[in-house]
C-alpha cells in the first residue's frame, strides 16, 4: 500500500558521508542554481532576493512588530547554508527522537522528511498518488511543477522577499522545501506528513513550504521540526498555503527546535471562495522565535479557523503576530492562541484584525489569546482592531491567569502531588486546542513531550 | 485505627470558625453530623483534608495515630482520607478519564512522576493501562455512569447529581480508610440517592471504611445507617447521640439543640 518513490536527488556533489558549508553571499546563491540545475526564473529570482536582502536593514526595533524581541540577541553571524545528501534506506534509519515525530505509515497518505535541507525520505500512498497527489521535496517539484510554483511564488503581504530581511534571506538562499499539490477535486485520504529535522551540522534553516489545494480539494499537512544544534543557529524559514474555492485545508505546524534556535518565520494563507482554512499551530522549543501568521480571506464565503498553543520554559521567548485579513464579504475567521509560561519566559502576541471597506456584511471576526502562568513570567498580548466595513461582527480579547487554588486543592485531595496536579491543570488549559490535531499518535506526541517539559 | 479530633481550633481569614471540635470517627462505623447553614461542618472537611485555606490555630488531627497536620493534601488522600466535596470543583480540559487514572495511580503508589520516571519509561507513574480500565468499567457500571463521561472534563458541566455520582465513584477508586461525605445526598434524584447510598455501604463493608456523613436531611440516613449522630452548632459538637436523634432534629429543628444549649 506505501510505495516508495523512486526519484532520487539530484545530483549536487555531495556524498551522504560529506557535507558542504555555504558562506551566505551571491555566490551561494548561483550555486544553489546551478546544484539544483533551477530554472531561470528561480535564479533570477534568487539572485533579485539577494539584492534585496543586501540593501535592507534589519527590522527597526521601533516599529510595532519588532519592540519586545531584540534581534541583537540573534546569531546573524553565523549564517551557514549546509548542503548534505543523506537519502535514507527506510523509515528506520531515521535517529530515534525524529521517528518518533512521524505517525505510523498506515496513518498517513504519504510523509517527506528533510534532514539538514536534504531530501531524506518520501513516501506516498498509491491511491492518493494516483489520483495526482504530490508530496515532494520543493527542489524536485521546480522541475515538474515549475509553471505552477512561478504563478504563486513568494507573492503573499507577508512571504515577499522584501516583508523584510528574513523572507528575503530566504528566498534568496531557500534550501530544503516541501511541496504540496492536491489537484482540484481531490481528497486526500489522510494526514500528509512533513518532517523538517536538522542535527548538530544542520546550519541555518532556510526551508521554504507551499500548499497548494486546487479548489474542491482537501488535505491536511502535519508539518514538525525538530533540531539538535550545538551552537546558537538561526531559522528563516517561509510557509506558503493556497486554498482554492471550496478547498478544504488544514495545516498543522509544530515546533521542537533546540534550545539553541533563534527564528524569524513567515507563514501565510491565502484562502479563495468558500475554502475553508484550518490552522492548529504549536510551539515547544527555540531560544527565541517571531512568527508572523496570517490568513488572507480574499473572496466572499471563506473561513479561516486559527488556532495555538505553545508551553515555554526556562528562558525560552515567543513572539507571534498574527493577521486575520477580511477582503470580501461574508468572511468569518476565529483565532484562538494559549500559551503556558513557565519559569523565566515571555511572550508576546500582536492580534491584528483587518476588516477592509469591500468585507461589509454577514462578515465575523473573533480572536483569543490566553496565557497561563506557572510563575513570574510575562506575557504581553497586543490586539489591533481595523474595521473599515459595516455590518461586521468582531470581538477580541487577552486573558492572563495562573492556576486556580481551588481546582488544584481538588485534584491534590485527590493524591496528586502538587506540581503533578498544576501539570494537569496547564495541560487541560491547552487541550482544547490539542484536540483539534488529527491523529492519536500526534496529540499523544505532544502531551507526552508537554509533561516532560513541565520537569525540566 | 481512626481518624481523632481533639479540641480543633480554625480561623478563616482571621476569624474562628471552628471553636474546639472533638471527634473520633472508627473505622468501619458511620458518625452522622447535622448541623445548621454555616455552623462550620465544611471548614471541617476541608480542615480535615488540608485545604491551605483554613487555619489550625490549636488541637490535633490524627489518623491511625500519625498527625495529619504537618501533611500536605495529596499526602493526607495517600494516607486514606478522602473528601466528597458538598462543591465538586471542575477542571476544564482533565478528562475525568485521565484525572482518574492519575489519582488512582497516585494513591494506590505507582511513583511520583519525576523527571528520571519519564525519560526512563513514559507514563511509568501509571497503573498498567489494561488493569485500570477493567477496573474502572467495573466501577463505572456498579455506579451506573456512562462511559461517556470518561471523555468529558472533569466535572465540566456535570449535573449537581452527576458531580455527587463522579464523587463516589472516585472513592471507589481510591479506597480511603475514611471518608468525609460533605452533603454528598444533596443533588441526587430519589433512585440516585439509593445507588450511591448502597455504593457506599457496600464500599465501607469492603475496605471497613469509617465515614463521617455530613447532611441536612434524614433520607440519606434511612439507606446509610449511623451509629453515631453529632449535631454541629456555631463551630463545635454541642450533642452526640444515636440514631434516634435525627428524628428529634427533623421534628423539632436545631432551636430546640440551642436552647438545650443556652
Ligand atoms: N474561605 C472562606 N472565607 C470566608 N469565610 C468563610 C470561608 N469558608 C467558610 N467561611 C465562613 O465560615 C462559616 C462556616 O462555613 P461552612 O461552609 O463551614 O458552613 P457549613 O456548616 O458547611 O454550612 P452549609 O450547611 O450551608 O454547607 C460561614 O459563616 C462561612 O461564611
Ligand atoms: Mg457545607
Amino acid at each position: 500500500m506505501i510505495e516508495r518513490l523512486d526519484e532520487s536527488l539530484p545530483d549536487i556533489g555531495v556524498t551522504p558521508q560529506t557535507a558542504q558549508i555555504l558562506a551566505p553571499g551571491p555566490k551561494s546563491v548561483a550555486l544553489l542554481s546551478d546544484l539544483y540545475d533551477e530554472p531561470d526564473w528561480m535564479r533570477q529570482a534568487r539572485h533579485e532576493a539577494w539584492q534585496q536582502y543586501e540593501a535592507m536593514d534589519l527590522p527597526d526595533p521601533k516599529e510595532e512588530a519588532w519592540r519586545r524581541t531584540d534581534l541583537k540577541a540573534y546569531p546573524l553571524d553565523s549564517l551557514r547554508v549546509v548542503l548534505s545528501a543523506r537519502e535514507l534506506d527506510g523509515i528506520y534509519d531515521l535517529p530515534p527522537c525524529w521517528d518518533y515525530a512521524l505517525a505510523p505509515v498506515d496513518q498517513v497518505s504519504g510523509a517527506l522528511v528533510h534532514c539538514n535541507g536534504a531530501r531524506t525520505y518520501a513516501i506516498m500512498r498509491r491511491d492518493d498518488a494516483l489520483s495526482g497527489v504530490i508530496l515532494e521535496d520543493l527542489h524536485i517539484a521546480l522541475k515538474t511543477h515549475g509553471d505552477l510554483i512561478r504563478g504563486t511564488w513568494m507573492r503573499g503581504a507577508t512571504t515577499r522577499p522584501g516583508f523584510n530581511k528574513f523572507t528575503a534571506l530566504n528566498a534568496a538562499l531557500w534550501h530544503g522545501g516541501t511541496f504540496i499539490h492536491v489537484p482540484a477535486g481531490v481528497r486526500v485520504a489522510r494526514p500528509l506528513q512533513s518532517l523538517v529535522a536538522l542535527d548538530a551540522e544542520g546550519g541555518t534553516n532556510l526551508h521554504h513550504t507551499l500548499i497548494i489545494a486546487e479548489p474542491g480539494s482537501r488535505v491536511t499537512l502535519i508539518q514538525d521540526r525538530v533540531s539538535q544544534d550545538s551552537q546558537p543557529e538561526l531559522n528563516a524559514e517561509v510557509v506558503e498555503i493556497y486554498a482554492g474555492a471550496g478547498a478544504w485545508v488544514r495545516y498543522v505546524s509544530l515546533q521542537h527546535w533546540s534550545e539553541h534556535r533563534y527564528s524569524v518565520t513567515v507563514q501565510e494563507a491565502r484562502v479563495a471562495e468558500n475554502a475553508n482554512f484550518v490552522w492548529v499551530a504549536g510551539s515547544l522549543g527555540g531560544k527565541m522565535t517571531k512568527d508572523f501568521l496570517r490568513s488572507d480571506l480574499v473572496a466572499e464565503g471563506a473561513r479561516s479557523m486559527m488556532a495555538g498553543f505553545s508551553f515555554v520554559h526556562s528562558d525560552q521567548h515567543l513572539d507571534q503576530s498574527t493577521y486575520q485579513h477580511h477582503r470580501a464579504p461574508n468572511t468569518h475567521s476565529d483565532l484562538l492562541y494559549r500559551n503556558i509560561l513557565k519559569d523565566q519566559t515571555r511572550t508576546v502576541f500582536y492580534g491584528m484584525i483587518r476588516v477592509e471597506p469591500e468585507a461589509s456584511g454577514n462578515t465575523m471576526a473573533y480572536q483569543a489569546n490566553n496565557n497561563l502562568l506557572l510563575s513570574d513570567a510575562r506575557a504581553h498580548a497586543i490586539p489591533g482592531l481595523e474595521i473599515l466595513a459595516n455590518d461586521v461582527r468582531c470581538s477580541h480579547g487577552a486573558t492572563v491567569s495562573r492556576i486556580d487554588d481551588e481546582e488544584r486543592f481538588y485534584l491534590e485531595a485527590r493524591g496528586l502531588p502538587k506540581p503533578e496536579a498544576q501539570s494537569l491543570i496547564a495541560q487541560g488549559f491547552i487541550r482544547p486546542i490539542i484536540e483539534r490535531m488529527p491523529l492519536a499518535h500526534i496529540r499523544q506526541r505532544v502531551e507526552d513531550e508537554i509533561a516532560e517539559r513541565f520537569w525540566l | 485505627m481512626a481518624l481523632e479530633i481533639r479540641d480543633l481550633h480554625v480561623a478563616v481569614e482571621g476569624k474562628e470558625i471552628l471553636k474546639g471540635v472533638n471527634l473520633v470517627v472508627e473505622r468501619g462505623a458511620t458518625n452522622a453530623l447535622m448541623g445548621p447553614n454555616g455552623s462550620g461542618k465544611s471548614t471541617l472537611s476541608y480542615t480535615l483534608m488540608g485545604h491551605p485555606k483554613y487555619e489550625i490555630t490549636r488541637g490535633k488531627i490524627l489518623l491511625d495515630g500519625a498527625s495529619l497536620i504537618e501533611m500536605t493534601p495529596d499526602q493526607r488522600a495517600r494516607h486514606g482520607l478522602f473528601l466528597a466535596m458538598q462543591y465538586p470543583v471542575a477542571v476544564s480540559g482533565v478528562t475525568l478519564y485521565s484525572f482518574l487514572h492519575a489519582a488512582t495511580s497516585a494513591v494506590r503508589g505507582y511513583g511520583e512522576r519525576t523527571p528520571t520516571a519519564t525519560r526512563g519509561r513514559l507514563n511509568s507513574h501509571l497503573m498498567p493501562m489494561r488493569e485500570f480500565r477493567q477496573e474502572l468499567n467495573e466501577k463505572m457500571a456498579f455506579m451506573e455512569m456512562d462511559p461517556a463521561f470518561l471523555q468529558r472534563y472533569l466535572n465540566e458541566g456535570f449535573s449537581g447529581g452527576e458531580k455527587k455520582r463522579a464523587e463516589i465513584l472516585q472513592m471507589a477508586l481510591l479506597k480511603p480508610k475514611i471518608a468525609i461525605l460533605d452533603e454528598t445526598d444533596s443533588g441526587l434524584d430519589i433512585d440516585a440517592l439509593r445507588l450511591v447510598s448502597e455504593g457506599i455501604n457496600t464500599l465501607q463493608k469492603d475496605l471497613n471504611m469509617g465515614l463521617l456523613v455530613i447532611t441536612h436531611y434524614q433520607r440519606i440516613l434511612n439507606y446509610i445507617h449511623p451509629d453515631v449522630v453529632h449535631v454541629f452548632v456555631d463551630g463545635r459538637i454541642v450533642k452526640t447521640g444515636d440514631a434516634k436523634l435525627v428524628d428529634v432534629l427533623e421534628e423539632q429543628g436545631y432551636e430546640w439543640v440551642r436552647q438545650g444549649m443556652g
